[in-house]
C-alpha cells in the first residue's frame, strides 16, 4: 500500500537507531499505541513532540530578547524594561502582542510571493536546525546518522531565506544587507564546517548522539581532547556568531548603515518571525557549540559516578552540567557570551570581516585540522595519556601567549597598523 | 610572520580587555531611578534642590478675591476667565485679609488687629484664617497690604495652565495678593495630567456665599 509504504519510507528517514526516545516513550507510556502498526505509534509521537518543540521553542526568543535587553542595559548601567510585569518580564509577550496588530505591509514594487514566503523560510530553517540537537540521552527529535551535516545544510538554507526577502522588498537597504550576508555567511560557512570537521575527525561520526556520547567528564570533553579542538572552539564560536549575524558581524542588519538591512521593509507579523528567527537560531549555534565541544548532555563527572535515574540524579546532573537541564546552562552561557561580545565590540567594517574569515580563521581551521590529524595518528586510541598532554599543552600555550609571548610583543611596538586600512569599505 | 600572529595576539587581547570592562559594568548597580515610583533619590544629598527662582504655578486664595479683574486684564495669553456679579451699591460681602511681608521674605496672611499701620517698636498681632493669632514685631514688618472690600460674587474664576506662561504678572497686579504663584513643593513640581482640561484650575467656591448669588442678577445688569 502507497500510504504504508511511505510511513515506512518516513520511519527508516527519521529513526537510525534503536536508542530511539520515542520508541523508549511508546512502551513505558503509551502502550496502547503499540497496538497501531509500529511504525505509526512511532511517527504519531514524533509529530507529538514536533508539535511540542514547534510551542517550546518559540518561547525561547520570548526569554532571549528580555535577557538581551536585560544584559545590555545592565552593562550600560540601565536597567532595561520594568513597567510590564515584575522587572519587565512580560515585555517581550506585549511587544509581540503589538507587532499582531501591525499593518502587514507589502511593498507595491517588490516580488510579492518571494516577500511573502521568505519570513517562513528563515523561521522553517531555524526550527529545523533543533530537530537534530540532542538535549538528553533520550530527548532527541530526529537521531540522524548525518546529524551535523543535516544542521549545516538546514542552516545554510536561511541565507536563501535573506537573500529572497533582500530581493523581494524592492529597496536598496534590503538588497544591500541581502548582499552582504550572503557574502558574509558563505565566507563563515567555510571555518565553521572546518571547525566540525575537526570534531568528526576525532569521533569519527557525523551522528550528533555518538559525537556526545563519547565526552562523557570533563576530561574527555572534545574541547579538551586536543589541544587543537581548543582553538577550533574558539574559531567555531566566533564564525557561528557571524553566521547568525550578531554584531561584531550584524553587517546584514547594520542599523546605523542600511536602516534594518534586509528586513527593512517588513512590518508586524513577518518582522516577529525574523525576530523569532534570529534569537531562536543563536539559541541553536549555542547549543551546536555546546554539543560538540562542551560535552552536550554529559556533565563535568563521569556519568557513571552518578545515580542513573530519580530527581537525585536528576539534579546532581544538572549541577554537574549535564543532563537536559545540563545542555540548557551551557548553552544559555554561551548565549550570555554572544551578548556580551555584541555590547563590547563595534560593527566591523566588510573588509575587515573578510579579512577576518580568509585571512585568519580559515587557515587557523586548516592549521587545526592538520594539526587533529597529526594527534590521531600519534594518539590512535584516546588514552589518558593523550587528554593529560592535550590539557598541560592547552594551558602551557595560554600561560606563553598571554605572559610571554605577549609581553614580548606588547614591548616590541603599538598595536600593529593593519596595511589594509586605506582600503574603502565596499559592499 | 611575526605580523601576522601579533595581529592575532592584539585581536584576541584587546576583545578580553573590552569583555572585563563591560563585565566590570554588567556587575556594577545601575544607576536608572524608577522616578515616579521611587522617589527614595529625592533624600539624597547629591540631587540637586529645585532653583530658588522656581515659581510654581498660580493659586488664587479665593475668600481674599475682590473680583477686580486686573489679572484678567494684564494676562499676556488670557489665560484667566473672571465672571462676576456685582452687589448692590453699598453692600460688601467681607473685607479680605491683610497679607503680613516680613523681612526674613516670608508672608504672613491674616487680619491685623486694629488694621492699622503699626507704629515701630511695638508688637502687632495677627488673627489668621485657621484662628491662629500671631504676634510679631514691628520692625520685622516689610510691608502690609490693606484690606479691600469684596463686592462681587465669583461665580467663575479659571486659569488656564496650559495656557500660562508663567510670567508672574497677574501676582504683581493683585491688590489684595490673593493670586500667587506657588512653590509648594510638597504639592510637587509635577503637575502634568493626562487631560488637557484638567490644566484649567476652577479657584472660584460659589457656595462660600451665604446667599445664593443668583439674587443679584439685577444689580450687574445696571453695572
Amino acid at each position: 500500500m502507497l500510504l504504508g509504504l511511505q510511513v515506512e519510507n518516513l520511519h527508516q528517514f527519521f529513526v537510525q537507531s534503536s536508542d530511539n526516545w520515542a520508541q523508549r516513550f511508546v512502551q513505558n507510556h503509551a502502550p496502547f499505541l503499540e497496538h497501531l502498526p509500529a511504525p505509526l505509534g512511532e511517527l504519531a509521537i514524533m509529530l507529538a513532540c514536533c508539535v511540542i518543540f514547534v510551542a517550546v521553542v518559540p518561547l525561547l526568543p520570548l526569554g532571549l530578547v528580555l535577557a538581551e535587553r536585560k544584559v545590555s542595559a545592565h552593562i550600560q548601567d540601565r536597567v532595561g524594561p520594568m513597567r510590564v510585569g515584575p522587572h519587565g518580564t512580560l515585555q517581550t509577550l506585549a511587544d509581540g502582542v503589538k507587532l499582531i496588530f501591525k499593518e502587514d505591509h507589502i511593498p507595491r514594487e517588490g516580488d510579492k510571493f518571494l516577500f511573502v514566503v521568505s519570513p517562513y523560510i528563515i523561521f522553517a530553517c531555524s526550527f529545523a536546525v533543533f530537530a537534530a540537537i540532542p538535549f538528553d540521552r533520550s530527548i532527541l527529535v530526529s537521531n540522524l546518522n548525518i546529524g551535523i551535516f543535516y544542521i549545516m545544510a538546514i542552516s545554510s538554507v536561511i541565507v536563501m531565506g535573506v537573500i529572497m526577502a533582500g530581493w523581494a522588498s524592492n529597496s536598496k537597504w534590503s538588497l544591500l544587507g541581502a548582499m552582504r550576508s550572503a557574502a558574509q555567511i558563505v565566507s563563515y560557512e567555510i571555518p565553521l564546517g572546518l571547525g566540525i570537521l575537526t570534531v568528526v575527525m576525532l569521533v569519527q561520526s557525523l551522528n550528533m548522539q555518538e559525537i556526545v556520547n563519547g565526552q562523557d567528564g570533563i576530561a574527555n570533553w572534545l574541547i579538551f581532547r586536543t589541544p587543537f579542538t581548543f582553538i577550533a572552539f574558539f574559531v567555531f564560536f566566533i564564525s557561528s556568531i557571524a553566521e547568525v549575524n550578531r554584531t561584531p558581524f550584524d553587517l546584514p542588519e547594520a542599523e546605523s548603515e542600511l536602516v534594518a538591512g534586509f528586513h527593512t521593509e517588513y512590518s508586524g507579523m513577518r518582522f516577529a518571525l525574523f525576530f523569532i528567527a534570529e534569537y531562536a537560531n543563536m539559541f541553536a549555534v549555542s547549543a551546536i557549540a555546546a554539543t560538540l565541544f562542551l560535552g552536550g548532555w554529559h556533565g563535568i563527572v563521569p556519568s557513571g559516578m552518578l545515580p542513573e535515574a530519580g530527581l537525585l540524579g536528576f539534579v546532581l546532573r544538572a549541577i554537574t552540567l549535564g543532563g537536559l537541564l545540563g545542555v540548557a546552562i551551557k548553552t544559555l552561557c554561551l548565549v550570555f557570551v554572544m551578548m556580551w561580545l555584541r555590547w563590547t565590540l563595534p560593527r566591523l567594517r566588510v573588509d575587515q570581516l573578510m579579512n577576518l574569515c580568509w585571512k585568519y580563521f580559515i587557515p587557523i581551521s586548516f592549521f587545526n585540522i592538520l594539526g587533529v590529524g597529526i594527534w590521531g595518528l600519534i594518539f590512535p586510541q584516546d588514552s589518558r595519556l593523550s587528554i593529560i598532554i592535550s590539557i598541560a599543552a592547552i594551558i602551557l600555550g595560554l600561560i606563553l601567549v598571554f605572559g610571554v609571548l605577549g609581553r614580548s610583543l606588547s614591548k616590541s611596538t603599538t598595536p600593529p597598523s593593519s596595511p589594509d586600512r586605506q582600503i574603502s569599505a565596499t559592499t | 610572520m611575526r605580523h601576522y600572529l601579533s595581529n592575532i595576539y592584539f585581536g584576541v587581547y584587546t576583545a578580553l580587555v573590552g569583555m572585563r570592562i563591560t563585565f566590570k559594568q554588567f556587575l556594577q548597580p545601575s544607576v536608572t531611578h524608577q522616578y515616579p515610583y521611587d522617589r527614595s533619590f529625592e533624600q539624597k544629598k547629591n540631587v540637586r534642590e529645585i532653583p530658588k527662582g522656581y515659581r510654581g504655578k498660580l493659586h488664587n486664595r479665593i475668600e481674599d478675591c475682590i473680583g477686580c479683574k486686573k489679572c484678567e486684564m494684564i494676562c499676556p495669553v488670557d489665560c484667566i476667565t473672571i465672571v462676576t456679579q456685582k452687589l448692590p451699591r453699598g453692600e460688601r460681602l467681607w473685607d479680605s485679609m491683610n497679607v503680613v511681608h516680613l523681612k526674613d521674605r516670608t508672608e504672613i496672611v491674616g487680619n491685623i488687629e486694629g488694621d492699622e499701620k503699626p507704629a515701630p517698636n511695638t508688637t502687632v498681632t495677627i488673627n489668621t484664617r485657621d484662628d491662629r493669632t500671631i504676634t510679631v514685631s514691628s520692625d520685622e514688618i516689610a510691608s502690609i497690604v490693606e484690606r479691600k472690600p469684596v463686592i462681587f460674587y465669583l461665580d467663575q474664576f479659571d486659569i488656564d495652565m496650559s495656557l500660562c506662561m508663567y510670567c508672574g504678572l497677574c501676582t504683581e497686579v493683585c491688590p489684595t495678593e490673593c493670586l500667587i504663584m506657588f512653590d509648594n513643593l510638597s504639592d510637587g513640581i509635577e503637575y502634568s495630567t493626562f487631560d488637557r482640561t484638567d490644566l484649567i484650575y476652577e479657584f472660584a467656591e460659589p457656595e462660600m456665599y451665604d446667599q445664593p448669588a443668583d439674587e443679584s442678577t439685577e444689580a450687574e445688569a445696571a453695572d
